[in-house]
């Protein structure tokens, strides 16, 4: 849970800092293309900026069902190796 | 004949971020040319003097197009946004087909480069790059944002050919209207403040480095202790129209573009050809049907190089003698490159309509080697009907453009 919430704040500020989303408009439900206007091209750029900050590597071909913050973050901590 | 108007106006530059503050601030004779500190930190960099555009706020324009802009494409956002509002032109018309785009820049986000290719190169990886990068750095971004921004569907026409960049954008713009390809053409050009541009003329000795403690001194364009020309940012855009269009529309009418000569000296990388620059000015006088001496104000490329400023001046005195009244405005602001054929446009239909020839700003004597043209030395007030700006760009690439004043019938 710890780790979650962990990745779910990197998450948001991510979204805060680099693509101006109103921090009210982010929850876990949130889905990047319908609620926060996002488009394909911001989803790969989330991605490179959650590999950059967090250290790990996330293979963009394996993003395709992404569709809300929660799915970001179960995709985010199952790239974290686990022997870390 | 399809007559092609100008029904909008939009600038950001060193002089002012409007039609209307260039007008008082060449009329003030202002200078927009400062000293840049952080420049002093940068190995064999002679120059450290730049105009650069101020009090502009970038990030007024949404996200959604920002993301993929560099300076330059973001510069040339607000200008464009400025002369569509200005032109009152319906988001229905600009996404017609009948309206196109015809837009340039000598480079792409310079800073962009700096940031991606030195990672990549040392990383021998694209690991960790973002996909807006090349968007910001390719030689079209200006014209493709700009169509995204504007929801443009017409003809886009990138005129990426440097200090030529924006007068081939109006050039392109006009002739798409006048031969009937589109109604209206949104034209102009923009440049970025970088380094990357001013070191570009350091390293060829073609800018100016004697002036870093008297700014507003550095840039004396056919003036003998000329040293170099100050690169400078900026951008402007124009709406195009046809002149039926715009006046069944009713729209504000600030000039006609009336001729348009592009050609290429076909010889030298970076010397001009005086007979490249006489050729196009002879050009557009062919197509605007009128004579030299109709020609009541000229506004020259002159940068203040060595060459440059020669070479033009003879081409000039070979069509127009001593007696047409000729200055240059890059003493004032420095060379916009991208955005210099724009904004001196601008300042040719503040000659028409506010009858203001401005002077040429630090001129004194004319250099020796120079052809004995009428330099302005001082602001002139007198009302003239048609006017020429000629812009020339490393390549051998030359535009002359020719605009009169609008009478209604």
């Amino acid at each position: 849970m710890a780790r979650q919430d962990e990745v779910y704040n990197k998450i948001k500020s991510v979204l805060m800092d680099e693509f101006e989303v109103e921090e009210s408009d982010v929850s876990m439900e949130a889905n990047l293309f319908t609620d926060l206007e996002l488009d394909s091209l911001d989803a790969i750029d989330l991605m490179v900026t959650l590999d950059k900050e967090l250290g790990i590597e996330i293979k963009t071909e394996e993003m395709q069902d992404m569709r809300t913050i929660e799915d970001v973050c179960n995709f985010v901590i199952s790239s974290i190796p686990v022997n870390e | 004949m399809r007559r092609v108007v100008i029904t909008g106006i939009g600038l950001n530059s060193p002089l002012g971020n409007s039609y209307e503050e260039l007008y008082k601030s060449l009329k003030e004779e202002k200078c927009g040319i400062e000293y840049v500190k952080e420049w002093e930190d940068i190995k064999g960099l002679g120059t450290k003097v730049a105009g650069r555009v101020k009090d502009v706020d970038l990030k007024a324009i949404p996200r959604k197009y920002r993301r993929s802009m560099g300076r330059v494409a973001q510069l040339a956002a607000v200008s464009t946004a400025e002369a569509i509002a200005d032109a009152n032109l319906s988001q229905e018309l600009m996404s017609s087909k009948r309206c196109g785009l015809a837009f340039g820049s000598t480079m792409g986000g310079n800073e962009t480069m700096f940031e991606y290719m030195p990672e990549v190169k040392e990383n021998m990886s694209f690991r960790g790059q973002n996909s807006m990068a090349f968007l910001k750095m390719m030689s079209h971004t200006v014209a493709a944002n700009l169509a995204q921004m504007f929801e443009i569907r017409g003809r886009n026409l990138p005129t990426c050919s440097a200090c030529t960049s924006s007068s081939q954008g109006i050039g392109a713009g006009y002739e798409s209207v006048k031969y009937g390809m589109s109604d209206v053409m949104i034209c102009g050009g923009a440049e970025e403040h970088h380094y990357l541009s001013a070191g570009v003329f350091d390293v060829m000795s073609a800018a100016s480095t004697k002036h870093a403690d008297e700014p507003h001194l550095s840039s004396k364009p056919f003036d003998e202790s000329r040293d170099g020309l100050v690169v400078s940012e900026g951008s402007g855009a124009i709406v195009l129209e046809e002149l039926e269009h715009a006046l069944a529309r009713g729209a504000k009418i600030y000039g006609e573009v009336v001729g348009y000569g592009t050609s290429c000296d076909g010889a030298h990388i970076t010397t001009p050809s005086k007979e490249g620059m006489q050729q196009v000015m002879e050009t557009s006088l062919e197509d605007a049907n009128l004579q030299a001496s109709d020609i009541e104000y000229i506004n020259a490329h002159a940068t203040a190089t060595a060459r440059g400023d020669i070479a033009e001046s003879h081409a000039t005195h070979a069509l127009f003698g001593s007696i047409t009244p000729v200055s240059s405005t890059k003493g004032h602001m420095g060379h916009l490159l991208g955005g210099c054929g724009v904004v001196e446009s601008v300042i040719c239909l503040l000659a028409l309509n506010k009858s203001l020839l401005p002077k040429t700003m630090n001129f004194e004597t004319l250099d020796k080697e120079c052809a004995l043209i009428n330099v302005l030395s001082e602001n002139v007030e007198q009302d003239v009907e048609i006017v020429m700006s000629n812009n020339f760009a490393f390549g051998g690439i030359n535009t002359s453009l020719i605009f009169k004043k609008y009478k209604k019938a």
